[in-house]
């Protein structure tokens, strides 16, 4: 099966320190790919490699079997790479609504000049976008929403604005930072549901960051492990939540010590 | 504390929650008849103007041209410009050079085609010398672009201003006007006409793909580019238009005066347009025309009040234009300390009344509100269980304050909060 996003020897350092140092990620077709470590593991800096906002030291991307590492992220987004924040990238200046009309950027078909002088096919685009923006918020239940400023919403409702507007820009393969921080574990629950309904209807390839160990062996075909830069390990979910190295990764050595003393590491 | 996550979940649709508000048919006749005097009243202002009050108006729009310019920068990307004389400067010497040395036109004599050329090499030069500006806004943000816009002003007028070919020096180049607009009054029709057609510019740049693109971009430059914002482009793209509508506010100007001088474009000029689009209210356009043009008639509207007029000619023994050098600052702080958001925000329980919304005084406008209410709310999520009080909180999680859970980097409050459920969960879970 063919790969949609192959990561290959990804290494990258800030002055001294190494933040990755050769890992090798393969995101095939049509699986949701957990990648989990402890804080400060490197995970949100491989995506941020991967989507071009750091210029990795070595290291290449491949999307289709396609060297992408050279491009530019807006146009590896075009292409169909969708990635969402961990602290919401979201746009505080504009309505939700109007976020995700931002969001389908890529897509529109009118030029910027055509745009300011009124060229009357902007106007049926534009109506065009906020069908397809307001079905995305029916489809996440936050319709009513739609005309409200993003103050004041809670960060769990943010988190959810935010996977609509990364749909919007009709991704092919998504980076998820952590997309269920900030939910209960209901809402988790919940969200990998959507998320697997997602994968259904939309023929989603995910890739996801996330803390959440039961989101994460309930909906995630892989798992990556990542701790100091480097790939741990990876398998199965369940597999990997038993690999003694992990444990010891997350939980400091003591695998029954889970009541009293909480990992500090296991949330950023 | 168990509660306290589940509070997060996002409000559910109601289905009679889909439909927008909109007045009924008395609401509009309302509003349409209030349109109708505000129009007719500026109209009442407008149409009788002649010569002196006309010429009045035509430099009132032509500010209000250089603050819709102003905005751009300040508004939608978010950066300063201390330089904007040199791109008002530029569009006004190009177009003056070009219909004089040019086109060969004299006060008797000047063509429109002559004319509306030498207005489209203005608008042309703004937004080269503007887009220049912009390579450099893509490397260095802030107050360090301030400065750099600050130096580019005064770079233009010690050395482009000084050129004796362009500038005719100090007694400045002139700037006829076509017969059709040698009149202060059809003068100051074309001027309100341009006007009208860079705020439908402006309403088109704000709700289109561009102004969503520049907004991003001054929110933060990854974010836009994760939705396939090019930032490159829409950076120096929106200094350029910035830079066009400075020029050819300059080209007005120019032809306004019918003759233009390196002084009038001081650094003075440029730090009370800076003020006058702050206190009109940044990003929001009819709150710069408002403001641009009162900052234009201030000096007027001074001598119409006798004390203070006499206090300034005769006590002080300045120029009442001096005087707004020391209103324009005290406007600015108070816009700052006390009316967030300046004119704009200040009228804007009335603009979004008449753009057909509920009236409200809320600066955020009408909340959408669930059936039933906030009370309804809490009780629906007693019966659930939880605690009012942590709703309470976590309603306000955009806020830090006595919410500690929110304010830890924002990278995952609520994980961090639900500590305890996690532990449970990972319990169930082995």
């Amino acid at each position: 099966m063919g790969a949609v996003l192959e990561v290959k020897d990804m290494g990258i350092r800030f002055g001294g320190l190494v933040a990755l140092d050769g890992v090798n990620i393969d995101v095939p077709e049509w699986e949701i790919v957990g990648l989990i470590g402890p804080n400060g593991a490197g995970k949100t800096t491989l995506f941020n490699c991967v989507m071009g906002l750091y210029q990795p030291n070595n290291g290449t991307v491949q999307y289709r079997g396609r060297d992408i590492s050279l491009l530019p992220t807006h146009r590896k987004v075009a292409l169909g790479i969708g990635r969402t924040w961990q602290n919401i990238g979201l746009v505080r200046e504009l309505s939700v609504l109007e976020n995700l009309l931002l969001a389908q950027h890529p897509r529109i078909r009118y030029g910027a000049l055509a745009a300011i002088f009124g060229s009357p096919s902007t106007f049926l685009e534009e109506r065009r976008l906020r069908a397809n923006a307001m079905e995305v918020l029916d489809f996440l239940g936050l319709a009513h929403l739609a005309d409200s400023k993003l103050d004041g919403l809670p960060y769990g409702t943010l988190k959810l604005i935010e996977i609509g507007t990364v749909l919007a820009t009709d991704p092919d393969v998504v980076l998820l930072d952590e997309p269920s921080s900030g939910m209960g574990p209901d809402e988790a629950h919940a969200f990998g549901e959507r998320l697997i309904r997602l994968r259904q209807e939309l023929n989603l390839t995910v890739l996801m960051i996330e803390h959440h160990v039961p989101l994460v062996t309930e909906v995630c075909d892989y798992v990556y492990v990542l701790n100091f830069g480097k790939v741990l390990t990876h398998g199965k979910p369940k597999e990997v939540q038993r690999h003694p190295e992990v444990i010891a990764a997350y939980l400091g050595g003591d695998v029954e010590a889970d009541t009293s003393e909480e990992p500090a590491d296991a949330t950023s | 504390m168990s509660a306290g996550a589940e509070t997060l979940q996002a409000p559910v649709a109601t289905p009679d929650a889909s439909g927008r508000w909109r007045p009924s048919t008395q609401g509009w006749v309302a509003r349409g008849l209030v349109a109708t005097i505000l129009v007719g009243l500026l109209l009442l202002w407008i149409l009788p103007s002649k010569n002196l009050a006309a010429d009045r108006i035509s430099n009132a729009v032509i500010f209000a041209i250089i603050g819709l310019s102003l905005n751009i920068v300040m508004g939608y990307t978010g950066q300063v410009s201390l330089g904007h004389h040199a791109f008002v400067g530029i569009g006004a010497f190009a177009s003056a050079y070009y219909v004089t040395e040019k086109a060969h036109c004299t006060e008797a004599s000047c063509s429109m085609p002559a004319f509306f050329t030498g207005v489209f090499i203005a608008i042309a030069i703004g937004a080269i010398s503007a887009g220049i500006l912009g390579l450099i806004a893509l490397r260095i943000k802030g107050l360090y672009l301030a400065l750099i816009t600050l130096t580019y002003g005064f770079v233009a007028v010690n050395s482009i201003f000084e050129i004796q070919f362009l500038t005719r020096g100090g007694s400045g180049m002139p700037a006829p006007r076509p017969e059709e607009f040698a009149s202060d009054r059809s003068y100051m029709f074309l001027c309100i006409a341009i006007l009208g057609l860079l705020l439908f510019i402006d309403w088109r740049l704000v709700s289109s793909k561009v102004g969503r693109a520049i907004l991003a971009v001054k929110h933060s430059e990854s974010v836009a580019a994760t939705y396939a914002v090019n930032v490159t482009n829409y950076k120096v793209f929106a200094f350029m238009l910035s830079g066009a509508f400075a020029g050819l506010a300059g080209a007005l100007f120019a032809h306004r005066r019918t003759i233009v001088v390196g002084v009038d474009f001081t650094f003075q000029i440029a730090l009370l347009w800076v003020l006058m689009v702050v206190v009109g209210g940044l990003g929001k356009r009819l709150g710069v025309v408002i403001g641009s043009m009162f900052f234009a008639l201030f000096p007027f509207l001074v001598t119409k009040i006798g004390p203070l007029d006499h206090f300034i000619r005769n006590t002080m023994e300045r120029d009442p234009d001096e005087f707004t050098l020391v209103m324009g600052p005290l406007l600015a702080l108070l816009t700052l300390v006390q009316f967030k958001g300046g004119i704009a925000e200040q009228i804007s329980p009335i603009t979004r009344w008449l753009s057909g919304q509920r009236f409200s005084m809320h600066p955020e406008g009408h909340k959408p509100k669930e059936p039933g209410g906030l009370k309804k709310k809490l009780r629906g999520k007693e019966n659930t269980g939880s605690a009012t009080a942590a709703n309470a909180a976590a309603s306000s999680a955009s806020s830090p304050s006595g919410n500690p859970d929110t304010s830890g980097a924002g990278a995952e409050p609520a994980a961090e909060s639900s500590g305890s459920i996690e532990a449970k969960l990972r319990k169930g879970v082995k």
